[in-house]
């Protein structure tokens, strides 16, 4: 599984690649609109060791950040699944709270909390938190009647068993979310980085911009696309391992 | 004889046609919507361009332009390439880097004589009259910006290690500057400086302005640029460009002109109070034209080549990068 995940990265990103240098042989662009390969080559030497190391920080906040996000969606979903008039409360303030574009409150962060690693740890979990808000409200609000039902009956239904009967009847579905959700973590993070901080690969990326050097952005892609392919096909291997555990109970 | 006769009047009538043809091509040329891409969003900075575009230089002369405001994601000399944009602005580091990569851009006139990147500190706390005084500071600095080529310039003639200076990483929050985390914050004079001032004042704080340039660093600013395919194919619609626009901040930089340059300004500014506008149009005015003789759009050699040796000997381009060639002064 995660073979699979770096072979077909590497597919994309060498597709990726290939088509900007197209364009540059095809157009007769210079190395200054699209770097050449031997450019390109040269960058990935030279950056190699504190680009892996920055990608490497910013997929530690980015972890971070997704359990943070998957736990407060698991509170809030929990919560706001209720029918009653907090549940709805509680609903309706996280959808407006994510009204906001994160662009337009991150110099509030910023102000409040520096352009340091909370910033960023608070910015990746605010990005990656709704989708995965969302999905997990309409899990816990599904109910599974035909096994809630006989609990019901019983008088022995409480909301950590009707929690529970959800969350291992849509295991699969929570687990595919999780994992997609650390897409949304990691470029969480890069925005963070980008807008309110003075480290990771997100921060690098913005430098070069300002030198307009597209060799180390192609360069700081490679590293932000392959760590996040690792990271999801662990996730994904937790999953699968998760869901094997769960099935032998 | 009929046969002849026949060929000959057909000739007769394909060569006036092509003729006809080339006339209005050769017309059209100069009327073909073109776009200006501008290197920063509207403000004082770029009085003069839009003075152009709304009262009618660029149309006088012939010309279809579109003034496009600029931001941290354009990059004229790119499009410039891709034939998105015909002219823009870029500042100098960008050309010598586009050059250093064989980018086909070149230079046709310089729109500031006078870098505004400036240096914003505190008077009541330090007077910084030589290179030595930066010693032991706290001065901000935006990472991978010109400011830092800059003033790891500054800090290389005045024998400044990074042990003996703070560089503090700066974005457009001023609140580190406010909150005295940082000693000396970077601005551009005729934009930032002025409402960042005005709002010191009113605080009882007054500051001061540290200027490369009174340390020998002259890093050239904004300048007007084209491809080299354009000023080789259409030389008459460059020519007409850099005449009218030139002649636009003339126009736009003239006191007399003040309150219709403000006006114009307004237009395309509608964030910025009238009097921080007003000192940012005098501040601008004495940075593009520093003495009245001098004629906008005059591009300083010399001025160039420093900020070629500067972007060498920082490591921003692999060798020195000759600007001669890439620089053709249309200005008159």
């Amino acid at each position: 599984m995660l073979l699979r995940r770096i072979f077909q990265f590497f597919i994309i990103y060498i597709l990726g690649i290939s088509l900007l240098l197209g364009l540059k042989y095809v157009l007769n662009l210079s190395n200054y609109v699209i770097p050449a390969p031997i450019e390109l080559f040269t960058t990935a030497r030279d950056e190699f060791s504190r680009y892996f190391y920055e990608a490497l920080d910013t997929l530690s906040v980015a972890v971070i950040g997704q359990v943070i996000s998957v736990c407060l969606a698991l509170f809030v979903g929990i919560v706001g699944r209720q029918t009653t008039w907090f549940g709805s409360f509680v609903k309706v303030a996280a959808y407006n709270f994510q009204a906001y574009p994160i662009v337009a409150l991150a110099p509030i962060i910023f102000i409040l909390l520096g352009d340091g690693f909370i910033s960023r740890l608070l910015i990746a979990a605010m990005i990656c938190y709704f989708p995965l808000l969302l999905s997990i409200i309409g899990i816990m609000s599904e109910p599974i009647k035909d096994i809630e039902h006989f609990y019901q009956i019983t008088g022995r239904i409480r909301w950590q068993l009707e929690v529970k009967i959800r969350a291992f009847e849509n295991l699969s579905k929570l687990t595919t979310v999780i994992a997609g959700s650390a897409t949304l973590a990691m470029a969480g993070t890069i925005v963070a980085e980008f807008v309110a901080a003075n480290d990771g690969i997100g921060y690098s990326i913005r430098i070069a911009l300002y030198q307009s050097n597209l060799a180390k952005i192609l360069v700081a892609l490679f590293f932000i696309g392959i760590s996040l392919s690792l990271y999801q096909g662990l996730l994904e291997w937790l999953g699968a391992s998760i869901k094997k555990v769960w099935a032998t109970l | 004889m009929k046969t002849l006769r026949r060929f000959l009047q057909k000739a007769a009538w394909s060569g006036l046609v092509t003729l006809c043809l080339t006339a209005l091509l050769s017309t059209s040329s100069l009327a073909e919507p073109l776009n200006y891409r501008l290197k920063w969003l509207f403000n004082a900075s770029v009085v003069g361009d839009i003075y152009a575009d709304v009262h009618g230089y660029f149309t006088e002369a012939g010309l279809d332009i579109t003034v496009k405001p600029g931001g941290p994601e354009r990059d004229a000399i790119k499009e410039l390439e891709l034939g998105q944009a015909s002219f823009g602005v870029a500042s100098a580091d960008q050309v010598i880097r586009a050059l250093s990569k064989g980018a086909p851009v070149v230079v046709i006139a310089q729109i500031f004589q006078v870098n505004p990147l400036h240096w914003m500190y505190r008077t009541e706390n330090m007077s910084i009259t030589q290179l030595n005084d930066l010693k032991n500071k706290i001065i901000g600095v935006t990472f991978g910006g010109n400011d830092e080529i800059i003033l790891r310039t500054l800090m290389a003639m005045g024998n400044i290690s990074e042990e003996d200076a703070t560089l503090f990483s700066v974005r457009y929050d001023y609140n580190p500057f406010y909150q005295r985390k940082v000693d000396l914050w970077p601005v551009y004079l005729n934009s930032q400086a002025v409402f960042l001032k005005k709002k010191m004042a009113e605080n009882g704080e007054a500051v001061s302005f540290f200027n490369p340039a009174d340390h020998g660093v002259q890093f050239v600013s904004n300048s007007v640029v084209t491809s080299r395919k354009m000023i080789t194919e259409h030389p008459e619609v460059v020519n007409a460009f850099v005449t009218s626009l030139c002649k636009a901040w003339e126009a736009a930089l003239t006191p007399d002109n003040m309150d219709k340059a403000i006006e114009t300004l307004q237009q395309f500014d509608k964030d910025t109070a009238l009097d921080v506008m007003t000192e940012q149009l005098e501040v601008t005015r004495r940075l593009i034209k520093p003495t009245p003789e001098m004629a906008i759009g005059t591009i300083d050699l010399k001025a160039w080549q420093q900020t070629a040796q500067i972007m060498a000997d920082q490591k921003q381009t692999p060798s020195l990068i000759s600007v001669t060639d890439a620089i053709i002064p249309l200005a008159k």
